[in-house]
């Protein structure tokens, strides 16, 4: 019994964390994809700061609020961290119950990208088969649209056409595609080429539609991987005029803010490391070699460093309004069923 | 050389905690969640070498305590124990441990060859396997953990509940709206399987260890040619470890089974096959080593199917494996891996690596690893409980890591105590989020007329049911596999 006592008291030492002299604090577990960007993000960032020691903490939680709220109330007011959030913070921060709130902090560098939407060659439109692992709310959103054009309730063709079917991580959703359960996916670039592409090679799959890359003017450029295939450019095609509408601003609000925020660096608005940390990350992102590394690890995505990232976020804020907010919580409430609330004090 | 040095390491790791009594691969696998991430960001694919080499060099590791001590390093070793110790006693000790680690390697070579080499092969099964397969072959995971594994059913069903309960704690993949967490927003993204494995596995058997740790040295006679002896045993008796190996292969690749069963299932085939031996079983007949020795590793390699193929642990270790890979971004059951060759590599080069690597260590070292079972237990008892509590704290660091820690502790020691099946339990909360998703989906998707339209998922109800009734009226399984 007192070998035990005395073990456990060493490990209750040996277990006590402390803060480096950068830290990343990561709001998911050792392991998930945001976790292993960070990892990727500290090795190359170590190289830039060499009397820095980089590390990481994982504040693990559901959906990354637990964590990105701890940096809010307490963290941020230490120097030497540094938030790293993700596309669901994005969507949390727009429709649930957190603290964390973008506007206060600084951005140090941000990854804005595009997100492309499969289908099996010869769908049935009227019985398209979604999963709904994790935010896919712009794309359900912008298949109602693409389905049913200006003339009926995107709401109302979503019910009608589209099931929205829960139970799927990532990987099961693929391998339910592939099989052909569900009709319809979602990749980031990278994930789209490498589980998706070889489908579409197949002539199994194509390229149903992008939201496409979000521009310092709110708009959204096409994709050129895939031509044609952004959506506003897609819709007005098919449609023969522009989207517009309440459901579409909500659509924008939650594309931008999701893939816009796909993965994000920040700090206290104040920090007095801001120069040495925007700079460091500056020299990672035009050095050839951690570039590489990062693009072997994560795909190649647009880097937006320190002031840009701080001007991203000033257009994406642009896209919250109270009808596009209200909207796009009725939508998550009513026809998706998942939990959300409406914030008035976005709009301040 | 990077690979070298992974088999080599894992080779090593699995082996002390395969040699020593009563840890076992369930308490090495759990103690590398302490240090798996440093692979995530290294090389991913050397982590699963190194997990690979470490669940073989277990397997065969811990021959040596149940050997020498009559305390198995873990499950798999409690039939070889049963002629092994005795065999000890009688100053062959590594005439024992010779026959068990060839019988061992011979079968798992085999196997593993059978199991990797083809595994990509086989991984065409997940592409015919749809939602409702999927669904049912997971009942059957449960089926037959629950009905067949123990002779207590009742308890197996009532502690896969609990797994069950255990594992739904989280967000409800409906609306992600928290679920059974009291309010407790630690719990919100559910409890961790670290914490969770530790406490039923690993710190029931630390403590068991420290309390019951005996000294005992058996190799006190003259050892000289028994090595040689050993190999000529396996040769001679080569049907029984062939026999004990094919046991093993059947009952790795059904889910949810595995470890002491296919043990103990191929111990009584032999001792069945067998009937008049000159030295009766359990007085030191060395088929009685040949026959389940040759059941283990077969048991690893092919409890990796289910495992890889459909992300349904094969055994209980393989549920740790599972859940390891996650943290090396593989997601297991899925195409991902189907296209990727190099994982596939890793496993087979790992498990195959590390089955000849430890073959030969123990062959030619035997004499001096089994030094390690002198060392007394309170030396490493302690330090393996602290290593496993690291591991199950990286999760935040604090208070509620180790709050989780000791109530899945508690929970542990009371189903051993209580002989309620921890595998079962495991398996449970392994598979509590498939058994949910998997309804929601089939039910989304599915039919009862295009359910009825598929024979391989009514052939998988049909087993079901048929596990249920052989579990509650025929079954005669003595072991209580607590």
């Amino acid at each position: 019994m007192k070998n035990f006592i005395i073990s456990v008291i060493t490990t209750l030492v040996f277990a006590t964390s402390a803060f480096a002299d950068v830290t990343l604090v990561v709001p998911q577990k050792p392991g998930a994809g945001t976790s292993v960007w960070a990892q990727i993000i500290a090795i190359e960032l170590q190289k830039f700061l060499p009397e820095e020691t980089v590390t990481i903490k994982h504040i693990p939680g559901a959906r990354g609020t637990p964590g990105f709220d701890e940096f809010h109330n307490e963290l941020q007011y230490n120097d030497d961290v540094i938030m790293v959030s993700n596309g669901s913070n994005a969507l949390s921060f727009l429709a649930d119950d957190v603290d964390y709130d973008y506007r206060d902090y600084e951005s140090i560098g941000l990854m804005n990208l595009n997100i492309i939407t499969g289908r099996l060659v010869g769908t049935d439109m009227s019985d398209v088969k979604m999963h709904s692992y994790g935010g896919r709310q712009p794309e359900v959103m912008a298949m109602a649209m693409l389905i049913c054009g200006p003339s009926v309730d995107p709401v109302q063709c979503f019910n009608d056409n589209i099931n929205w079917i829960p139970g799927f991580s990532q990987g099961e959703g693929r391998l339910a595609f592939k099989r052909g359960e569900l009709n319809v996916t979602r990749e980031n670039p990278a994930a789209f080429k490498k589980h998706i592409q070889p489908t579409v090679d197949s002539g199994q799959a194509e390229v149903w539609f992008t939201h496409g890359i979000l521009q310092a003017d709110g708009s959204h450029a096409d994709d050129p991987n895939y031509p044609g295939l952004q959506f506003e450019i897609l819709y007005k095609e098919i449609w023969g005029k522009k989207p517009c509408g309440d459901f579409y601003d909500a659509y924008v609000l939650a594309k931008s803010f999701r893939d816009g925020l796909q993965k994000a660096l920040w700090i206290r608005k104040d920090n007095p490391n801001r120069d040495k940390i925007v700079a460091a990350m500056t020299a990672m992102a035009n050095d050839p070699e951690s570039v590489a590394n990062i693009q072997e690890k994560v795909g190649n995505y647009e880097w937006l460093i320190g002031d840009d990232g701080d001007t991203h976020l000033d257009t994406l804020m642009t896209f919250i309004t109270a009808d596009a907010l209200k909207t796009l919580i009725d939508f998550t409430v009513n026809s998706l069923g998942l939990q959300a609330i409406y914030k008035e004090d976005l709009l301040k | 050389m990077e690979i070298f040095y992974a088999i080599m390491a894992g080779t090593l790791y699995g082996l002390v905690i395969g040699i020593i009594p009563s840890a076992g691969a369930t308490t090495g696998l759990v103690a590398m969640f302490g240090f798996i991430g440093w692979f995530a960001s290294f090389d991913p694919y050397l982590g699963v070498i190194f997990v690979m080499a470490v669940v073989a060099s277990s397997t065969t590791g811990d021959s040596f305590s149940g050997v020498l001590l009559g305390i198995p390093g873990a499950n798999s070793a409690a039939a070889t124990m049963v002629d092994g110790f005795p065999l000890a006693l009688q100053g062959k000790a590594t005439y024992a441990l010779t026959a068990a680690i060839t019988t061992s390697t011979v079968n798992g070579l085999l196997w593993g060859t059978l199991t990797f080499a083809l595994l990509p092969w086989y991984s065409n099964l997940i592409m015919i396997f749809g939602i409702p397969e999927l669904w049912a072959f997971v009942m059957l995971a449960l089926a037959t953990v629950g009905f067949v594994s123990s002779k207590y059913w009742v308890r197996s069903i009532i502690a896969i509940c609990i797994g069950c309960f255990i594992g739904l704690i989280g967000m409800d993949p409906e609306t992600a709206a928290d679920r059974y967490t009291g309010g407790w927003d630690y719990l919100a993204d559910s409890v961790q399987i670290m914490p969770f494995v530790a406490g039923l596995f690993a710190v029931p058997e630390i403590i068991k260890g420290l309390v019951s740790a005996t000294t005992v040295a058996k190799m006190e006679t003259s050892q000289k040619g028994q090595t040689w002896d050993g190999v000529k045993a396996v040769w001679e008796n080569k049907w029984d470890g062939l026999r004990g190996g094919f046991i093993g292969a059947f009952i790795g690749f059904l889910p949810g089974l595995g470890g002491a069963m296919s043990d103990w299932m191929a111990y009584g085939a032999t001792t069945a096959a067998n009937p008049n031996e000159k030295i009766p079983f359990g007085q030191g007949n060395i088929k009685g080593v040949i026959g389940p020795e040759g059941s283990n590793n077969a048991q690893k390699a092919t409890s990796m199917i289910p495992t890889v193929l459909f992300g349904i642990p094969g055994a209980s270790f393989a549920a740790i494996v599972m859940a390891l890979f996650m943290y090396l971004d593989f997601e297991l059951g899925t195409p991902d891996l189907v296209y990727d060759d190099k994982f596939f590599s890793s496993l087979f080069i790992g498990f195959m690596g590390a089955t000849i690597a430890v073959c030969i260590i123990c062959l030619v070292f035997t004499r001096w690893i089994a030094l390690i079972t002198y060392v007394p237990y309170w030396i490493y008892g302690p330090l393996l409980l602290i290593f496993v509590t690291w591991a199950c704290v990286q999760y935040t660091g604090g208070w509620e890591d180790y709050a989780i820690f000791a109530l899945c502790s508690i929970l542990g020691l009371a189903a051993k105590h209580l002989k309620f099946s921890r595998p079962a339990m495991l398996i449970g909360f392994i598979l509590a989020d498939r058994i949910e998703s998997l309804s929601l989906q089939m039910s989304s998707l599915y039919t009862i007329d295009k359910l009825l339209d598929r024979p391989i998922f009514l052939g998988l109800c049909v087993a079901v049911i048929g596990m249920f009734v052989y579990g509650v009226f025929f079954n005669k399984n003595k072991l209580d596999y607590s």
